[in-house]
């Protein structure tokens, strides 16, 4: 049984890590641009199927660099025709904007690509066990939380070490004082969009070398993403790492023991977060309002 | 002035005699029923086009439209066309029961026919039940459907998971072992279904653990460490649609095809499609399989509709939205009429002809519980042989009445109205 939890805690955190990229792009458009992207997930989705499209010309390590960056131009594409007029309004606007923009991404999806689910082969190097005894660590998944860590580093040098990055901090903190220094906020705001949505793109196809791609995928994956930016504290770039890590080893445990708890308990870590310490476990006061 | 009169008389005339003769018309049939003729018979139909399970919908909402349209070409029922109505459960209770009423009470429907979700089917017989509207479930597998929650108007086209489970299980332990685990979904279907393997697993002297997951789970590498863990000679996937291919696919991403055999009620074409070639393997039962040489009748219904659903074989689920509206029609024809009382009467213990049955054994839907007593085709699959489709080889044929045992045992009480 020890060695059953234990194998369960270290795949927690392996599928945690996936999380916590899923999270961040989401997590900072929300903090920058106060956009709750429902759609996020459908734009994971996109990224995996245009993953799929482009393998058979460019290989699988070609379309982890590429599709990432289509999505981002996709999604600077729809922020500038749709989501920047809502910025001004109430949240509302933007979550119902974004939720009926989810339907549209996943009934394009089924259009172009079709309902029945798609396999992205990924190398044959990668698609083994590193041991027996350890079955569970593929080096597929190795390969993934590598990424992980290189995207999550680079993101958290960009923010710090960039000028663009410091500016969206800047903003994320305090966008009207931002604005009145002569930043392009507009631009700002286009350019964080575009770095949330490469982060969706590359987590679909990391997603979609692992289970497939179907287009419902973005609805299965959206919601522990928010439970990772709620847990982790809204505003907070490492709050997310950790909320994602958290409900990663939660459901990862809980499935020892009580199995078909194993998607609730994410919700009732949230709840508890929520009424315990409602900003979060590294949020600062007053973001979630 | 006369010459007005004249006109308003003749008018007159006029007016009652059309009056007359359009009212003798009224009288006479044929009239009534080129009226009739003209109002098409609609089919409601229900499936979970998106969610976890839309794989499986997307076919059975294929063979739906086919069927009807073929039925159309030949003169429709009764002489009047018919018009199917597709409504998206989205894989939830809610939404399905919301969509029943819809095409009931707003669209007046004739019939309906859903869900691919066994607890939206379940969820949805209640309303059909109180509307006493006619109900087929084509694709909803939990046993209380036909058995102790049968309806007077409720039939039902796939099989029970008793009967799946009841036609896999000594296979399976004759084959591969008696120490089994199960992945299971945690609702209607999941349930009723591992209840049946564990009571014949039991019987045969046989030793279980299982994991009840989430539906519209994604990942599964915690329940199979589990599984590894308890070293079963046969893992189980219960699991429907997207979750059981993405389970499957992780399974032999960790090897564990090399350790343990892989079997099950139910993995149906959509899904061995879908999954890379280690994991096309196991002994499963089909509910219907297009490669029946014996059976003239199914190369005519393969050659036929393939062309309609891109080239591909046709599966059990396009089989199930086939038989259920031929089922539908041929309950209509037999009784002339659309009422559900009617139609209830006229399809119990109807046998169907092997053209709609496309199965070689004898095939109704029984009285006493609506169930379709079908042959469950048992047997294994692999990664395809000569043509694409050809997933599965059939190992054995058993009967649907076999597979289901008597109705008492189903616990089906049929309670008609007075």
């Amino acid at each position: 049984m020890l060695q059953v939890v234990l194998f369960n805690l270290t795949n927690g955190l392996i599928v945690g890590a996936f999380y916590v990229l899923m999270a961040l792009g989401l997590s900072l458009i929300i903090n920058l641009s106060n956009v709750v992207n429902f759609a996020h997930g459908n734009f994971l989705a996109i990224g995996g199927y245009f993953a799929y499209t482009l393998t058979p010309y460019v290989g699988f390590w070609g379309a982890l660099v590429i599709s990432p960056i289509l999505t981002a131009l996709m999604g600077v594409a729809i922020e500038q025709l749709m989501i920047k007029h809502v910025y001004m309004r109430n949240h509302i606007y933007s979550l119902l904007l974004t939720f009926g923009l989810g339907f549209i991404l996943q009934d394009t999806c089924r259009y172009l690509w079709g309902p029945s689910p798609l396999p992205l082969g990924i190398p044959d190097s990668l698609s083994s066990p590193i041991t027996p005894d350890l079955f569970f660590i593929t080096w597929y998944r190795v390969f993934m939380v590598a990424v992980v860590v290189v995207a999550v580093s680079g993101l958290f040098a960009f923010l710090k070490y960039t000028r663009v990055g410091i500016r969206i901090r800047a903003g994320t903190l305090d966008l009207d004082t931002v604005a009145a220094l002569g930043v392009n906020v507009a631009g700002l705001r286009s350019m964080n969009f575009a770095v949330g949505s490469y982060l969706a793109g590359l987590a679909g196809v990391l997603a979609a070398g692992q289970v497939g791609l179907n287009p419902n995928m973005g609805d299965e994956l959206i919601m522990p993403s928010f439970i990772a930016i709620i847990v982790g504290g809204v505003g907070s770039l490492t709050g997310t790492l950790l909320g994602g890590l958290l409900i990663g080893v939660a459901a990862a445990v809980t499935t020892v023991f009580w199995p078909s708890a194993s998607e609730a308990v994410i919700y009732v870590i949230m709840a508890l977060v929520l009424l315990l310490r409602p900003r979060g476990l590294l949020g600062e006061e007053g973001m979630l309002s | 002035m006369v010459t007005n009169l004249g006109l308003v008389s003749t008018g007159r005339r006029r007016l009652i005699k059309a009056g007359a003769a359009i009212g003798g018309l009224q009288l006479a049939s044929p009239f009534i029923i080129k009226a009739r003729g003209e109002t098409p018979i609609k089919i409601g139909w229900i499936d979970p086009i998106t969610g976890s399970l839309s794989l499986l919908a997307v076919s059975e909402v294929e063979g739906a439209k086919w069927t009807v349209d073929q039925i159309n070409k030949k003169g429709g029922i009764l002489g009047r066309p018919v018009e199917l109505l597709v409504e998206d459960s989205a894989n939830d209770s809610g939404t399905g029961v919301q969509k029943a009423h819809k095409l009931i009470e707003r669209d007046n429907v004739d019939v309906i026919m859903g869900d691919v979700n066994s607890a939206i089917a379940y969820a949805i017989m209640g309303v059909t039940a109180e509307k006493g509207i006619f109900h087929i479930v084509p694709g909803g597998h939990t046993d209380p459907i036909t058995g102790a929650d049968c309806k007077w108007n409720t039939f039902r086209t796939c099989n029970t998971t008793a009967m799946d489970a009841s036609a896999v299980t000594g296979e399976l332990v004759k084959k591969f072992g008696k120490r089994w685990f199960f992945i299971t979904p945690d609702y209607a279907y999941g349930k009723t279904l591992q209840a049946n393997f564990v009571k014949r697993l039991q019987a045969l002297g046989g030793e279980f653990q299982s994991d009840f997951l989430p539906i519209a789970s994604s990942d599964f590498s915690a329940t199979l460490i589990k599984a590894k863990a308890y070293k079963p000679d046969v893992l189980l996937n219960n699991m429907g649609g997207s979750a059981q291919i993405n389970c499957m696919k992780q399974f032999v991403q960790f090897g564990m095809n090399k350790d343990m055999a892989l079997g099950g009620a139910l993995f149906e074409m959509e899904a061995i499609r879908s999954v890379p070639k280690d994991a096309q393997t196991g002994w499963w039962t089909l509910e219907w399989y297009w490669n029946q040489p014996d059976v003239p009748e199914v190369k005519a219904f393969v050659d036929a509709i393939s062309p309609a659903i891109g080239g591909r074989k046709p599966t059990a689920r396009h089989w199930m939205a086939y038989v259920s509206i031929h089922a539908f029609r041929l309950a209509a024809e037999k009784a002339k009429s659309l009422k559900g009382i009617d139609l209830a009467k006229s399809l119990a213990d109807m046998e169907l002809p092997r053209d709609v049955s496309l199965m070689p054994g004898k095939v109704y839907y029984r009285g006493g519980d609506h169930q379709l007593m079908s042959d469950i085709y048992v047997g294994e699959v692999h990664p395809a042989e000569g043509d694409p489709d050809n997933l599965f080889t059939t190992k054995a044929l058993v009967t649907g009445e076999a597979a289901a045992g008597s109705v008492e045992s189903t616990g089906c009480k049929m309670v008609w109205p007075s």
